[in-house]
């Protein structure tokens, strides 16, 4: 396991400018390893996605590492899938199904989630290119987490450099029922930096987080930090795919998971009409 | 005396803004490019490196298409007889691609800044 080098630390600095350590007990959403560029699914698009994540190597006790439920951690496998729809030029709608096999405990269903996630303005009308991102979780307590509802909201950021990528989706969540209802937002981030090399393979590194309570973080120790290496691109008949191992940073990461992301879009015929001219946000 | 100071900063500011915003429109490039007969027309689009350009995408056939660049991180889903303006930052010398990603066999097309 890496003990949070410094170097790691403070390339982490430059993302979550807000760690600094306290109380409380952040969380991930280990069904999804994914970071959301600006572009949203095309209008009339429909996405069919498989995000899966196994712990290779994590923690022995429920409540900590991915887990925040009273499984544990070690040799979990996350298997969420997702249906996405692009209802405008700048508007998609999405639905997941989330499941898990938690070691020796057979395969689950662990919750479900629903979002809206948009796009601001034309790409490129900006300096920087933005997106929103609204979210419903519920979440099959005790065994996944304390909390059965929460809302997610996350500001997306894009901006290319040639061949280059850099993506940040900080997140704020908030529990709306169970334990910590009465709390405010925690933060988080997913966010990545991506090299266009060729459609069919070409190299990434992602990085995500939760830190805790924005007014309360938990200890540095306790939080969770990845670093995730990713190769990215696409296989025959437009199938896509993500995959990278996983890294913990902090005593209070999983230490190394492995995440494959599988996906595949279609057209599918479009519910309204073109965006019009001089629209920035339908 | 700060305030008038302050009022010849926000004066000179607002008077760079407009200049900037004036000269950065003012230096881009437009191309146009049209779908029909299942191709891309021209399928080179040649422009200048260093500035941006705003291309006109018309797809002047009855087909749903997808007008992609993997280099350009573009995807737009354009359908029967629609026209979008695609916009391009200021290009590094070289070819960067672009095709119908819903259909394989029309020939890919290309920007080639110089």
């Amino acid at each position: 396991m890496i003990k949070c080098p410094q170097a790691f630390v403070m390339g982490l600095l430059l993302f979550t400018p807000l760690l600094c350590p306290h109380q409380a007990r952040a969380q991930l959403d280990p069904w999804e390893f994914e970071v959301y560029p600006y572009a949203t699914e095309p209008r009339g698009m429909l996405e069919v996605e498989t995000d899966n994540a196994v712990v290779a190597n994590g923690h022995s006790q429920g409540g900590n590492g991915t887990a925040a439920g009273t499984f544990r951690s070690q040799a979990m496998w996350y298997n969420g899938n997702e249906l996405t729809y692009g209802l405008t030029d700048r508007i998609e709608g999405a639905a997941y199904l989330n499941f898990a096999q938690p070691s020796g405990h057979g395969f689950w269903w662990a919750g479900d989630k629903f979002r809206l996630r948009g796009r601001l303005f034309d790409q490129g009308t900006l300096p920087v290119d933005l997106g929103w991102y609204l979210e419903f979780e519920y979440h099959k307590t005790p065994q996944f987490d304390d909390a059965a509802w929460e809302l997610e909201l996350k500001p997306i950021m894009e901006k290319d450099f040639g061949p280059l990528s850099l993506i940040a989706n900080p997140v704020f969540e908030k529990v709306l029922s169970g334990p910590g209802g009465n709390q405010g937002f925690e933060f988080g981030y997913r966010n990545g930096v991506y090299y266009r090399w060729t459609r069919y393979l070409s190299p990434g590194v992602e990085f995500y987080g939760a830190i805790g309570l924005i007014d309360d973080n938990d200890p540095l120790g306790e939080q969770q930090h990845y670093i995730v290496p990713v190769v990215w691109g696409e296989l025959p008949h437009g199938i896509e795919y993500n995959v990278g191992p996983g890294i913990g940073l902090t005593p209070g990461s999983d230490h190394v998971f492995v995440k494959f992301n599988l996906e595949l879009e279609r057209f599918v015929g479009a519910i309204f009409g073109p965006t019009l001219e001089r629209s920035w946000f339908f | 005396m700060r305030r008038s100071r302050l009022a010849l900063t926000i004066t000179f500011l607002a008077a760079s803004g407009t200049m900037l915003l004036h000269s950065a429109s003012a230096a881009v490039e437009s191309e146009e490019v049209r779908f029909e007969n299942h191709r891309f027309v021209p399928q080179t689009i040649k422009v200048t490196a260093g500035k941006p350009v705003m291309l006109k995408v018309t797809n002047a056939s009855e087909e749903t298409i997808e007008f992609e660049s993997f280099k350009l991180n573009r995807e737009i889903v354009m359908t029967p007889h629609e026209t979008i303006t695609v916009r391009l930052p200021a290009l590094n010398p070289g070819s960067y691609d672009f095709y119908d990603d819903f259909h394989q066999d029309v020939p890919e097309g290309a920007i080639v800044a110089k």
